[in-house]
């Protein structure tokens, strides 16, 4: 897959993932036990074949710096294209500021005519998703379009999702932004056009004020162009609220769900650190649960997702949590349906509990 | 450019004594804890020391370590002055030749330890487990002016014979060196760790290659060389864990070692040892599966019941197994049902459903560990009694 260029826009902070983007933006929240949201549509960018990623940025960047780092994890780090960081302040003015994907890609359009391939794959950095990018670019080339949509007909009704109506041979006909009943077929906000025409398409939305790819493109036009739509109908995760969040976690401790996503012959890679295999102690229970390298279990986990270097104390009681890196639970502490950020700490005997349907999140570097 | 220090690593022995597990790589590519390889231990030493460059001695079936260590990425020793160097034996003008010795594979090296012009080199082994700071042994030979400097750690008695074996006077110089002595006079064991001075030892290994009787042994020619010539060799004395993990049973036991989480502690911060490991989802524990004083690693699938083991990434066990007491590597899979105990299985080794392989009833003696070889493939319903190894052709293979 030479002739196809990734570009992964990962500036969204959705507000209803609340302090999980505090500290960060949507596309380094930590997900599935040891990856990042960006790992996914980077690991299939490069499972692809695809040598070439930018990846705009714009406001709380410094987390996903860490995480990316010079691509290495992914084989990004190359003499030749691999990983190009596209910060969008990076030649604005102090005070400037962008709207939509389209004012982002305009944002950077030096970048964008200096692509060595003919296509490019746009997507966003939070979607939970193995796509075989190859079949995608290939029905862009075999049906002649001018831009191909990656949609699901699995439905919701997340605010702003946006929804295609698509008649018999593909093309989509129709887009709706934020249906109040969602029809037809949801967007997944990766696409795929031929760098020309995506060029040609930025100044044309450009010169029209219109620097929204949903708005200027899939819906302005709609009829002008031939527009495809690609049908996915396997695993596919977009989060933009704790609670979604906190149930798509949950949905990879079945396992038909794991086997979709990590495939070992399209794995996922996630930034290395140090890898230690996990111990689980005597006298403890450790159960329909996910453990990622180097935690130490002393006490009980039960349907929870430990991300590396979780320490469970002696007599700990961990029930249906999310637990990030180094997330350390004392002696003795109880803790029902939360998510606990990076580094927290609850001390010993500490108890706290969410509930299913509100699960409870603690902050980054907190001490309860 | 110049170097203050280089280390090269001997890692081209067989293993003979590792059977099945080294017939297709070399030891220090055999993988220990779950999550390593017996080199990552020396490497990352290295790193963690300081030493920025390392020469890697190959010979035996080198293809899994050289593919292993790549670029030397994992330790940070992809370096653009130094990093890791991969030395297999080579042609010269007037012909090839295998290295003879662990003396010999440094001295067909000294072109490349030349080009660094090193004050002083560390000599390690391929095949101990053990986390050493080299720069404090560095700072003994510095302190006591010596030609070389030897990691020493005190043995028991009984267990003295099957060492190189030193006698030190009060201020830690060596005064007498014997190989594997019938009657040792002391307990201090070497463990096959050296800092040289480059050109000492540069002169010892140009003598020794022309001494015809030599066997070309570190241990045995040129440290009793040096000593017999006068110079000074000083003793380290290393106060921490360390095994040499040659053998099927010290293997095994350095993996139970690891469980206690005291001696040998992998989850101490301060001195990580790194590795290169796939990227997999992390490990699976099912609500049926029972999990306790065991290691697990990423990509484990968990459905049975495993106690007092070390499972490496990849593993799976199916419904109702058991594990117990077993060292399982990379990817192998245990079918439902089997029992897996008092065991080594092998990379990528797959357990039939209801197989049982290996066990030691309580408190019996003169028992010994079932190896079932990488790749092998065990039957379902089959038995692999203790102390059988079986090979990737399903045959048994006798212990020499």
């Amino acid at each position: 897959m030479k002739n196809l260029h990734g570009i992964l826009f990962s500036y969204e902070r959705s507000d209803a993932l609340g302090e999980l983007v505090l500290p960060r933006t949507n596309a380094s929240v930590p997900f599935g036990g040891r990856f990042r949201m960006v790992d996914f549509m980077l690991s299939n960018m490069v499972n692809a074949g695809i040598t070439d990623i930018g990846v705009v940025m714009h406001g709380k960047y410094q987390s996903l710096l860490d995480h990316l780092g010079t691509g290495k994890d992914w084989d990004l780090s190359r003499k030749y294209g691999g990983l190009k960081l596209l910060p969008l302040d990076a030649n604005a003015d102090a005070d400037s500021d962008f709207r939509g994907r389209i004012g982002a890609l305009h944002a950077v359009k030096g970048y964008l005519k200096e692509i060595r391939q003919d296509y490019v794959m746009l997507a966003d950095s939070d979607v939970v998703i193995n796509l075989p990018i190859q079949d995608v670019l290939q029905r862009h080339i075999a049906t002649g379009a001018d831009l191909t949509a990656v949609c699901t007909a699995k439905l919701n009704d997340a605010a702003g999702t946006t929804y295609f109506k698509v008649d018999e041979n593909g093309r989509i006909v129709d887009t709706a932004l934020g249906q109040y009943v969602p029809e037809g077929y949801r967007s997944l906000e990766i696409f795929v056009a031929s760098t020309k025409k995506l060029i040609e398409l930025v100044e044309e939305c450009i010169s029209h004020n219109q620097p929204s790819l949903s708005k200027g493109v899939l819906q302005g036009m709609v009829s002008k162009l031939n527009l495809q739509a690609y049908v996915w109908d396997g695993y596919a995760a977009q989060i933009c609220s704790v609670q979604e969040y906190y149930s798509r976690s949950m949905e990879l401790l079945q396992s038909n769900i794991r086997r979709e996503l990590f495939r070992a012959d399209r794995p996922i890679r996630a930034k290395e650190s140090n890898n230690f295999s996990s111990y689980v102690d005597e006298n403890c229970r450790c159960v329909a649960s996910l453990i990622a390298d180097g935690c130490v279990i002393e006490g009980n986990v039960e349907n929870s997702i430990l991300f590396p270097g979780v320490r469970v104390g002696k007599g700990a009681d961990v029930k249906n949590c999310i637990l990030f890196k180094d997330v350390s639970m004392g002696a003795g502490a109880t803790l029902h349906y939360a998510i606990v950020d990076k580094r927290s700490k609850l001390l010993d005997g500490c108890t706290m509990m969410g509930h299913e349907k509100y699960p409870m999140v603690i902050g980054k570097d907190q001490e309860i | 450019m110049k170097k203050k220090c280089i280390a090269m690593l001997l890692a081209g022995g067989q293993g003979s004594r590792l059977y099945v597990l080294t017939k297709d790589m070399a030891k220090p590519a055999v993988p220990f804890g779950g999550m390593h390889r017996i080199v990552d231990f020396p490497l990352s030493n290295c790193t963690n020391s300081g030493i920025d460059t390392v020469g890697v001695l190959t010979q035996y079936r080198p293809l899994e370590l050289n593919s292993y260590i790549g670029n030397g990425q994992p330790w940070d020793l992809d370096r653009s002055d130094g990093g890791v160097h991969i030395l297999p034996p080579y042609q010269s003008a007037t012909g090839a030749t295998w290295f003879k010795g662990t003396a010999n594979a440094i001295y067909q090296n000294i072109g490349f330890i030349d080009t660094y012009d090193p004050e002083y080199v560390v000599i390690l082994s391929g095949d101990h487990i053990y986390k050493m700071d080299y720069s404090e042994m560095m700072d003994v030979h510095e302190k006591m002016n010596a030609a070389c400097t030897i990691s020493v750690m005190e043995v028991p008695w009984e267990e003295a014979s099957r060492f190189g074996i030193m006698s030190v006077d009060s201020e830690g110089m060596i005064t007498e060196f014997a190989e594997k002595p019938k009657e040792p006079k002391s307990n201090l064991a070497s463990m096959g760790i050296y800092v040289f001075t480059w050109s000492k030892l540069r002169q010892a290994l140009i003598d020794d290659e022309n001494d015809p009787n030599s066997e070309n042994d570190f241990g045995k020619n040129i440290i009793t060389k040096m000593l017999a010539a006068g110079e000074r060799m000083a003793s380290y004395s290393f106060p921490g864990y360390w095994k040499d993990v040659g053998t099927l049973v010290s293997l095994w036991d350095a993996n139970m070692d690891m469980l206690l989480r005291s001696d040998l502690d992998l989850h101490d911060d301060s001195w990580p040892i790194h590795a290169r490991v796939p990227s997999m989802p992390p490990a699976f524990m099912s609500a049926a599966s029972k999990v306790t004083h065991s290691a697990v690693s990423r990509g484990c699938d968990i459905d049975g019941e495993v106690f007092n083991s070390v499972l490496s990434y990849g593993v799976s066990v199916e419904e109702k197994a058991k594990v117990e007491y077993a060292v399982i590597m990379p990817n192998a899979q245990i079918g439902a049902d089997a029992e897996v105990q008092y065991c080594i299985i092998g990379e990528g080794a797959k357990i039939g459903a209801g197989a049982k392989i290996g066990a030691a009833p309580d408190g019996s003696e003169g028992w010994d560990l079932a190896v079932i070889g990488p790749g092998a493939v065990i039957e379902a319903g089959a038995v692999v009694k203790p102390g059988t190894m079986i090979n990737i052709d399903g045959e048994e293979v006798q212990k020499k």
